[in-house]
């Protein structure tokens, strides 16, 4: 699905160059759950970035579900982010005067789907992640955690083919930190395909597949037993 | 992307922040406040002055015989003659003459007016009703031949006959001491009659007409005709017309270029009041024109704040695959609603305010179509033109520079 070919991103800071991405190469397949792990500064966050196509890279090639998107111009690069990719951030980035439900519609607003089909799928979306009483609250009236489920919802509602988190649990206590990676791995159990940035191991634990990252290259990949969470009930 | 999502949105983003969204429109307020209040209440006053000239003759021509060199320059009775001949649209030509004089019978005497001018001048008066109670009005045989017959009215027969039907009477006339002995013929409706209340009824004068020809004749030094009185059939036709009298006369009397011959009508009047109001008018319209453009101006620069202030949210927006023109359209559409809103307002204002200024000066305000269809126009345009900037500015952002925005 995610097929990137020797990715170079390269940052001139007055006369030196510094190599974010290193030749980087990378496959992840349908359904997978990967984290990709390293300290801050290694490159991760601009990987996944480029993952995201929010970041252009400047050697390389990348295909994405048999695409070629080197060559994309900016508005095609949007119409693939909105059709084939759901963002996760770790600062939540709802829009804050719009309620729960606008802010899940969102997407679908700019993929042009009709309004009554748009608050059905919404609905749904945000039913999924818990919040189904929570539509019409406005976003500075709900809980980090809660905040995070709407941006997954918003994520999800568009139906991607691959959902990108980055350290999506940075801003939220160990108990809601676990709400949202439950809700990552029924997501993944569901068939979705998730990319998630950390530099967290035990966030990484969460995962089947760990690949770890380190001065602009990946230094390790290794499939793992995800830890499992209680499949108590969502709240 | 829809429009009814991007109007929501730039509605939000409007009310959202309203006392910032208030002052910035307030340059755009001022703006259009005064552009619809100086629109309608020109456009009233000129109303006004256009009709105050044509109450006073839109039809009418003032003609006028002036030489400098000779002070005897007059206009002939066979000038009048030949242009009413020659030019078809003249509808009624006369001298409107007046003198003050003594009329008496053997009953009273008491002081008169008297017009005197060709038949015509029964439609041009302005001193005397055309509406004959009793008899006729002197005709063009009486003018022909001189003959010493008079039109009063009627309540110059009730102070001199004490009754109206006074067809076939005689009465004198005093005039620059030369007594006129005349017949009368007809009796016009007594058009001061209703002043009898401002007045003493002995105060007001007895009105009468009768052809210039017999006072000319009777009364040698009031034999010139220097300002004759044209009426024609068509306010449209008045300039052309009174182009064509002077070229007739000029070129009939080997005039040519001496600048004899004025022909003057309201169009010249109305022109010079209409060239001073709108003077005033093009003023106040460029000290609105620099409001707006400051308007614009504040526009601009609230809209640049917000751009920066949504960095990370046109980031999101970016990322959840607005596009480019999608985001441009976004920002364009909220400074064009701002610039509307504050258009929408002002014209309120503008027209509670010309209400104020026209009843202060006493005339009616006119609104035209046009006018607010001027001011919808314009703070679309103040809004497209100051917004398309910090919208495209917006919409260029890449989506990472805008996520990382701190």
């Amino acid at each position: 699905m995610i097929e990137i070919t020797d990715i170079e991103k390269i940052y001139r800071l007055g006369g030196e160059t510094i190599k974010a991405l290193d030749k980087v190469t990378l496959s992840i397949k349908e359904g997978e759950f990967t984290s990709i792990m390293g300290p801050s500064g290694s490159g991760k966050s601009t990987l996944m970035n480029i993952l995201g196509l929010l970041d252009r890279f400047d050697n390389g090639k990348y295909m994405l579900n048999g695409t070629d998107v080197t060559e994309l111009s900016d508005d095609q690069l949007a119409g693939v982010r909105n059709k084939e990719i759901g963002f996760v951030f770790q600062s939540f980035n709802l829009m804050a005067r719009m309620n729960v439900l606008e802010n899940v519609m969102l997407p679908l607003v700019y993929a042009k789907v009709p309004a009554d089909e748009r608050k059905k799928r919404a609905t749904e979306a945000l039913e999924k992640v818990g919040l189904g009483d929570r539509l019409y609250h406005l976003t500075n009236e709900i809980s980090g955690g809660q905040k995070q489920r709407v941006a997954i919802a918003r994520s999800i509602v568009n139906r991607p083919s691959v959902l990108m988190a980055d350290e999506p649990t940075g801003n939220l206590d160990s108990k809601t930190t676990e709400d949202i990676m439950r809700i990552f791995q029924d997501l993944n159990d569901e068939g979705t395909t998730i990319v998630m940035v950390t530099h967290e191991p035990e966030m990484a634990a969460y995962t089947k597949r760990i690949v770890h990252f380190r001065d602009g290259q990946i230094t390790e990949d290794e499939t793992v037993t995800p830890k499992q969470l209680s499949k108590a009930e969502v709240d | 992307m829809f429009i009814k999502e991007n109007f929501k949105m730039a509605l939000d983003s409007i009310f959202a922040n309203k006392m910032r969204s208030f002052l910035t429109m307030l340059g755009i307020i001022i703006g259009i406040a005064s552009v619809i209040a100086i629109l309608a209440v020109g456009n009233g006053a000129a109303k006004e002055i256009t009709g105050t000239f044509s109450d006073l003759g839109a039809t009418t021509i003032n003609l006028t015989a002036n030489d400098s060199d000779d002070s005897n320059a007059a206009l002939e009775q066979e000038d009048l003659v030949v242009l009413k001949d020659s030019i078809e649209e003249i509808q009624y030509i006369s001298p409107n003459q007046q003198i003050s004089g003594t009329a008496s019978t053997e009953m009273d005497s008491r002081q008169a007016v008297v017009s005197y001018g060709t038949p015509d001048l029964q439609y041009l008066s302005q001193t005397m009703s055309s509406n004959l109670i009793h008899g006729r009005y002197f005709n063009q045989i009486d003018f022909d031949e001189n003959n010493s017959v008079v039109v009063i009215d009627t309540d110059g027969a009730e102070a001199l006959f004490g009754r109206t039907d006074v067809v076939g009477e005689t009465l004198s006339v005093n005039i620059t001491q030369t007594r006129l002995d005349l017949r009368i013929v007809g009796v016009v409706e007594g058009s001061f009659a209703d002043m009898q209340g401002a007045f003493d009824a002995d105060q007001i004068p007895l009105f009468m007409a009768m052809p210039q020809s017999t006072v000319g004749q009777q009364v040698p030094q009031l034999a010139g005709m220097n300002s004759v009185i044209i009426e024609v059939e068509d306010t449209e036709q008045i300039e052309p017309i009174s182009n064509q009298i002077v070229r007739l006369l000029e070129l009939r009397n080997d005039a040519v270029g001496e600048n004899i011959y004025n022909a003057r009508n309201f169009l010249q009047a109305l022109d010079q009041v209409n060239n001073v109001l709108s003077l005033f008018i093009n003023f106040i319209a460029a000290v609105a024109g620099i409001a707006l453009l400051v308007g614009g101006i504040g526009v601009m620069n609230i809209m640049l704040v917000s751009v920066t202030e949504r960095t990370r949210e046109i980031g999101t927006r970016k990322a959840l695959g607005a596009t480019t023109k999608t985001i441009l359209i976004q920002f364009l559409m909220e400074a064009v609603i701002l610039s509307l809103i504050g258009g929408m307002i002002g014209l309120t204002l503008g027209i509670l305010l010309s209400n104020v200024i026209a009843s202060a000066l006493n005339i009616v305000p006119i609104y035209t179509l046009g006018s607010v269809g001027l001011v919808l126009a314009f703070s679309t345009a103040v809004g497209v033109f100051f917004g398309i900037y910090p919208a495209r500015k917006a919409a260029k952002l890449t989506p990472i520079d805008a996520l990382r925005f701190e």
